[in-house]
């Protein structure tokens, strides 16, 4: 239960924070810049969501009824760069910014103004972007994985494209470097790597990943670059090249992003369940190495996106089988997360209920996966609605509601008020039931043969493909609910101490509510870490 | 002193020393990759 205090506390005044717009177009503070990551993602959450939502809208029945096919497959390509790129990272680096210097007892990031440059690249990045929609020839429609020789057929928006790639790429890696030179050099005493949080653990191996593979990704799209203006023909099969090779190598950056992606999810879960069900997390260093067991396989598990291409016996056999391997440390980790439930003194606040979701239906994208990654089954289920159902079933009810699961459970620290809890409570609900109708019956689909990124369909897919919008129509509307918890809470959210949830530890909660702008000036005393940093 | 305990000098440096280090690895990658990539379609 949330410990809510009557008054509003005394706060440190003597911030010596800047005003105005220089506050946020030089800033340096990890939690200025931390909560404009935020802004920033929750802005492109809305605009990749619009894009969803007039997918649905074109699927609602058989038949071209508002968009050409070229702008629908224009919507879909934005809405999953937009959402992967735009949303998710961002809000990921925006809850790393805000909480591992605090969790790590450090006055700030290591590397300020080298934040200030990797988060104000994006809204240029995200401009040239979403500019594409207003060139000639359109926005990108060659799908998210920007295969060739389809995606060389893009007009204007192709050199766009691929600049903003690049900007998005470059964001990211300088963002990982800081973390991983803020981890390694800025905690305080006493906190050493195997006393972190699973927080941080997970961000430390996701920043490892990013700086890995954002590099094969900027490769890649450079070679179709040269591809389309300078006359090489490296995925040309006419002049020599491959086509296959780019999904090679998109795939090897593709799926540890996959990890990127849901890693710091792992993170929160591993925060807000033991906070709520008052006990400490169970097998925390098995969590870490299950952590790091996930990343190292994500290297050696690409070619599952395409066994049907054609591939030897052999290869197909070896991605097969690594990439069922990855369940056992993923096993690992939902068998640690119910331990940690069991025989807890359990409360169902809206950061648990967003956890608990994760943790079931996360758990039901992971078997999909599982059937997916099944060579035989996979030439069915190749390029259907079933890998569509899927992966959202990672992304949506995983990282998303990992992201709200971290936002609910933080956001009293951060505004030092707590939010309306009724009202999340029936934005939780109304997500999770939403989320359900919208994605569950693409499963049938997909396994009655419905292929994906189509804008019209055979009239027997109609009755789900309709209860699919609907829900996507019902979850839209929910998450509109979200700004304005969090805008009301910021206005009228009653004040709450330094520990606003009581099962909390760790060392953010040992600081007031909200924390003094500049945190951690001073090492916290051993007490204070004894007290913090139990897991 | 600085919050993890050591001199705020030594700690800059280590800061310095493990941003460098970091900035090249990531920039070896980075362009590595595109330049490897491009050397061999150019042959």
């Amino acid at each position: 239960m949330a410990e809510v205090l009557t008054h509003a506390e005394p706060h440190d005044e003597h911030d010596h924070k800047p005003h105005g717009w220089r506050r946020w177009v030089y800033a340096t503070n990890h939690k200025d810049i931390g909560t404009m990551y935020l802004v920033f993602a929750g802005i492109m959450f809305f605009i990749g969501g619009g894009a969803a939502m007039l997918i649905r809208l074109e699927l609602f029945s058989p038949g071209l009824q508002f968009f050409d096919p070229q702008f629908f497959n224009s919507l879909t390509t934005m809405h999953a760069l937009i959402m992967i790129f735009g949303a998710i990272m961002p809000a990921w680096t925006g809850l790393a910014n805000w909480m591992i210097p605090m969790q790590l007892g450090a006055p700030d990031m290591a590397l300020p103004r080298l934040n200030n440059l990797s988060f104000w690249i994006l809204p240029f990045a995200f401009t040239l972007l979403i500019g594409t929609f207003f060139v000639p020839g359109g926005a990108p429609a060659g799908g998210w994985t920007m295969y060739p020789p389809l995606v060389l057929q893009t007009g204007a928006a192709f050199p766009m494209l691929i600049f903003a790639v690049h900007l998005m790429g470059a964001s990211s890696i300088l963002g990982a470097i800081n973390v991983i030179v803020t981890i390694m050099n800025m905690r305080a005493p006493a906190i050493t790597l195997l006393r972190m949080p699973l927080f941080v653990w997970t961000w430390l191996i996701t920043a490892y990943l990013l700086i890995a593979v954002m590099p094969v990704l900027a490769g890649a799209v450079t070679m179709l670059l040269t591809d389309h203006f300078f006359g090489t023909t490296f995925f040309t099969a006419a002049g020599g090249g491959d086509p296959v090779m780019f999904q090679h190598i998109f795939w090897f950056f593709g799926h540890p992003e996959v990890y990127i992606l849901i890693l710091p999810a792992f993170g929160i879960v591993s925060e807000v369940i033991p906070t709520f069900s008052r006990k400490p997390l169970f097998g925390y260093e098995a969590m870490v190495y299950a952590t790091a067991s996930i990343a190292f396989l994500s290297f050696i598990v690409w070619a599952h996106h395409m066994f049907t291409v054609g591939m030897p016996l052999a290869a197909q056999l070896f991605f097969m089988l690594s990439t069922m391997l990855i369940a056992v440390p993923t096993g690992v980790k939902v068998f640690n997360w119910t331990a940690t439930m069991w025989k807890g003194s359990l409360s169902f606040e809206p950061p648990m209920l967003f956890a608990l979701a994760f943790l079931f239906l996360f758990t039901i994208g992971g078997f999909s996966g599982l059937m997916l990654a099944i060579v035989p089954a996979d030439y069915q289920y190749q390029d259907t609605y079933f890998v569509v159902a899927h992966f959202h079933y990672v992304l949506v009810p995983g990282t998303i509601f990992g992201i709200m699961a971290g936002v609910y459970y933080w956001l009293p620290k951060w505004t030092g008020r707590m939010y309306d809890l009724k009202l999340a409570t029936w934005h939780f609900w109304l997500s999770a039931i939403f989320v359900n109708v919208l994605f569950f019956p693409q499963h049938f689909l997909g396994l009655a043969g419905m292929p994906r990124r189509i804008p019209d369909y055979a009239v027997q897919f109609t009755d789900w493909n309709r209860v699919s919008s609907i829900g996507g129509f019902g979850f839209g509307l929910a998450q509109l609910l979200f700004p304005y918890i969090v805008w009301k809470c910021t206005r009228v959210g009653q004040s709450v101490g330094n520990r606003a949830w009581e099962g909390a530890h760790g060392l953010e909660w040992e600081l007031p509510s909200p924390p003094p702008y500049h945190s951690w000036t001073e090492p916290p005393s051993d007490a204070v870490i004894a007290r913090g940093a139990e897991h | 002193m600085a919050a993890t305990g050591l001199a705020v000098s030594e700690q800059r440096r280590r800061v310095r020393r493990s941003a460098l280090l970091w900035t090249l690895i990531a920039a070896a990658f980075y362009l590595g990759f595109i330049v490897l990539a491009l050397s061999r379609g150019m042959k």
